[in-house]
């Protein structure tokens, strides 16, 4: 679709999208059935007839509780400031979680600085760890981060206007250092520096920097990482929501909303018991953590997405109301954004001999409670919400 | 000037004709592996005989940091080593060696008694002294008896994990498919060079071999969801009445925005064929008829018999599925590989040698651990262990594509450092096999 059509965003009409997304993927489940193991496709089919009928129950019930209460409270808080935030999303790092959110978010964050810092060699994020814990103060000086992601080749405005970008996206803030005589030239000369806002500044120096007990030295712990970057993008994103430009406009929106939409489709997957073949198979051998088939068929092409469209657009709603909402629009390039969430999905699992394995992590065992308990309640009769 | 084109008669010469390198035979490497390691393990000896005085005068001496501090600077006066270098490197690795002491005493001298002290010092000074003594004996100047050599011992048994040598590429791709259950991990590791971005893609030379590149990994991971998922099936171009697994070559790079993974577009020819692919018709990407062979032995390939007759390959394909193609064709074509990949290889060698022959001597909570894993003593002696390791009789890979630079050593260095536990697993293997030796 080439021309970008007004998309209406009311929860109600939302809702029913959904109902109809999720009835066309069935119908395509029942069409064609691709699974290699022996009923896979019924549990899968279930669920998603639940997912249909019960999610837009109650005015949304599930939906507001699992995205509001625990994706948002989690990765994307409301109402809080920038510090409280990224403190917020810091905390609720765990080492499991750790692992996808960074796979997930980082490849999205990782093709969205390449657009912005083409030229610079190996991924941003990583430099940019290596660049800050160098010093024990978390401050680069600009001819440095020029350097390190600027284009030599490119003129210095080009460079200059897509470094800011850079800053914009992980919130980060500049400083200047005005020294009265420079030895060189004894002249005025003043130094700009980038470091983060002196909130996330205390929280990050009580966090990673570490005294060596004997010589007495300060310096950044290695716990400093990427996902520290990715908490911070997230922080900001969050807290600037209501500002489309300074956060990456229609792309990041797009984006982060994906990715939610697949950690609530994610948690919600059915469970298959895998073939003896794959039990059999070395790699296997995880007793610490519980591994289950995805069925096949739910990574067909035409079942996502005539779900995942609907639910990108309700998890748009919840994070950033009708300004987000109106920002998921069906361009070829919102159409890529999603197709490589769905191939960052298969990054994360685990392919044995054809049978894609999930691992479970926490925030998808909290959200599929959460669904459950619910959808108790409401079979029970009860409207009352239950945490 | 010989560079411009009239006064040689039209003919073009280069601007600037290199000579050849001097150093880089095996009897002029091998001196320059041992110089630095010969004046480190005097220094320990030293020390250890300094201690043995001391408990021997009095124990309590130990603990006073100035007893120590005078002990080293008379150390230092001794010096007649005249290259400057050398003399630096000494009394560097002298102070390294006397700090750590000093903090250990500290830490520990409330806990331990002065006698109990010397002891633990002395027992890690010793197994220093014996994981020197091994790095200086691993191989010998005129290589005699190199096939009982450590150096030799050691490159195969970890070829033999994760760039095996053999007949053909099925045999090799065999021999990493029987390992991959343990060290999947260190096999993706040695093909994923840090400096995968001064390698150009679209080389011109068809026979180069690049490491994978993030990018390329992704790719790869697509292509083995697009084959599991629904794959397309054409005819078995070789072999009438089966047909094989065909995916869309443009399916692949549906998931980028425009202009990334441009290049890897444009060269997916070469890249598919590292792993094992070909492109059919200009449209599909289907297994190579060799691949077939190797697919099939591996149960990666199923069969099921069409209505039609036809006799169908259904691909059930894993994670390490290609990368261990990439990896045998790799090993197979050594010589042929890219410059980045050829350092990253030979230091990832040089690097789970070292490693593994500190694991083997040093118990774990040996004081002195982190001078040898300190960068300064690392850039001191892997760059040469490196080059050793290239030479026809062990790795057999280019030594002359292993960079001089100290900015590029210590760039990836300092990578590797961040990286190893992908290693870990296979350093206490490489432990456990040196213990084995005789």
């Amino acid at each position: 679709m080439s021309s970008i059509t007004t998309v209406k965003c009311s929860w109600n009409e939302l809702l029913d999208e959904f109902k109809v997304g999720v009835e066309n993927a069935i119908a395509e489940l029942n069409s064609h059935n691709i699974e290699t193991i022996n009923g896979a496709i019924n549990p899968l089919i279930n669920r998603l007839s639940i997912m249909g009928n019960n999610f837009p129950k109650n005015n949304g019930q599930i939906f507001t509780q699992t995205i509001d209460n625990i994706i948002q409270n989690a990765f994307f808080p409301k109402n809080l400031t920038f510090a409280e935030s990224f403190e917020r999303i810091l905390n609720s790092r765990t080492h499991e979680q750790d692992f996808i959110i960074n796979e997930l978010i980082n490849g999205f964050i990782a093709s969205k600085t390449k657009t912005i810092a083409s030229y610079s060699q190996g991924p941003i994020i990583d430099r940019m760890v290596e660049a800050f814990s160098s010093r024990n103060d978390f401050h680069i000086v600009d001819h440095q981060f020029y350097a390190m992601f600027g284009d030599p080749n490119k003129p210095r405005a080009y460079v200059r206007e897509n470094l800011q970008s850079l800053i914009d996206l992980f919130g980060l803030v500049s400083k200047q250092l005005v020294v009265e005589k420079d030895i060189k030239r004894s002249e005025e000369k003043v130094y700009t520096f980038y470091t983060f806002p002196d909130d996330i500044l205390i929280i990050l120096k009580k966090k990673y920097l570490v005294t060596n007990p004997i010589t007495g030295k300060l310096s950044v712990s290695e716990a400093f990482d990427r996902n520290v970057f990715i908490c911070l993008f997230l922080a900001n994103t969050a807290v600037n929501r209501n500002n489309l430009n300074s956060i990456g406009g229609k792309y990041t929106v797009n984006g982060i909303s994906a990715i939610f939409a697949l950690i609530l489709v994610l948690s919600f997957l059915p469970t298959v018991t895998a073939p003896p073949q794959i039990l059999k198979h070395p790699s296997f051998s995880t007793p610490s953590m519980p591994i289950s088939v995805i069925p096949k068929s739910w990574m067909m092409k035409k079942v996502l997405e005539s779900m995942f469209e609907p639910l990108i657009k309700i998890l748009a709603f919840r994070l950033g109301g009708t300004q987000w909402c109106e920002a998921i629009i069906y361009t070829e390039i919102s159409k890529k954004i999603h197709n490589q969430i769905r191939f960052l999905l298969k990054d994360v699992n685990k392919w044995i001999l054809g049978e894609l394995c999930r691992v479970e992590i926490p925030i998808f065992v909290s959200i599929l409670n959460t669904i459950q308990v619910t959808l108790q309640a409401q079979q029970s009769g009860g409207s009352q919400t239950i945490p | 000037m010989i560079n411009t084109t009239e006064e040689n008669g039209g003919i073009k010469l280069p601007k600037k004709i290199k000579t050849g390198k001097i150093r880089e035979k095996w009897t002029d490497i091998f001196p320059r592996y041992l110089t630095f390691i010969s004046h480190m393990r005097p220094i320990l000896s030293e020390t250890r005989r300094i201690i043995i005085q001391l408990i021997k005068e009095d124990p309590v001496l130990l603990l006073s940091p100035t007893i120590l501090n005078d002990i080293r600077e008379q150390e230092e006066k001794r010096n007649f080593r005249k290259v400057r270098a050398s003399s630096e490197f000494s009394a560097m690795y002298r102070s390294n060696v006397y700090e750590i002491m000093k903090e250990f005493i500290e830490e520990f001298k409330k806990k331990l008694s002065p006698i109990e002290l010397a002891d633990y010092l002395i027992d890690h000074l010793h197994e220093s002294i014996e994981a020197l003594r091994i790095l200086q004996e691993i191989t010998n100047p005129d290589q005699k008896n190199w096939q009982n050599t450590y150096l030799h011992l050691l490159v195969k048994f970890i070829e033999d994990k994760v760039f095996p040598t053999g007949v053909n590429i099925q045999n090799r791709y065999k021999k990493l498919l029987n390992e991959s259950k343990d060290f999947f991990e260190s096999q993706r590791h040695l093909l994923h060079p840090h400096t995968f971005y001064r390698d150009k893609l679209e080389n011109p030379d068809f026979l180069v071999i690049p490491g994978i590149t993030p990018k390329i990994y992704q790719i790869i991971n697509n292509i083995t969801s697009l084959y599991n998922l629904a794959p397309n099936y054409g005819p078995f171009p070789e072999k009438a009445g089966y047909e094989i697994p065909m995916i869309l070559k443009n399916e692949v790079f549906e998931a980028y925005i425009d202009s990334i993974a441009k290049t890897e577009q444009e060269t997916v020819e070469k890249i598919a064929e590292r792993i094992g692919l070909r492109i059919i018709d200009d449209l599909f990407l289907a297994p190579q008829e060799s691949f077939i062979a190797i697919l099939i032995s591996n149960d990666f390939l199923r069969t099921a018999v069409q209505p039609s007759g036809n006799i169908r390959y259904i691909p059930q394909f894993s994670n390490e599925t290609l990368i261990l193609y990439y990896s045998a064709f790799a090993s197979l074509r050594r010589g042929f590989l890219s410059k980045e990949l050829i350092n990253w290889i030979a230091m990832n060698f040089a690097l789970l040698i070292y490693m593994g022959i500190l694991k083997w001597k040093l118990s774990d909570d040996n004081i002195f651990y982190k001078i040898f894993k300190d960068l300064q003593t690392n850039e001191k002696i892997l760059p040469y262990l490196m080059k050793l390791i290239c030479f026809p009789k062990y790795l057999g890979i280019d030594k002359m594509k292993i960079r001089d630079s100290v900015q590029y050593r210590k760039e990836i260095f300092n990578f590797i450092g961040s990286q190893i536990d992908n290693l870990k697993k296979l350093i206490e293997e490489i432990a456990i096999f040196l213990d084995s030796i005789p």
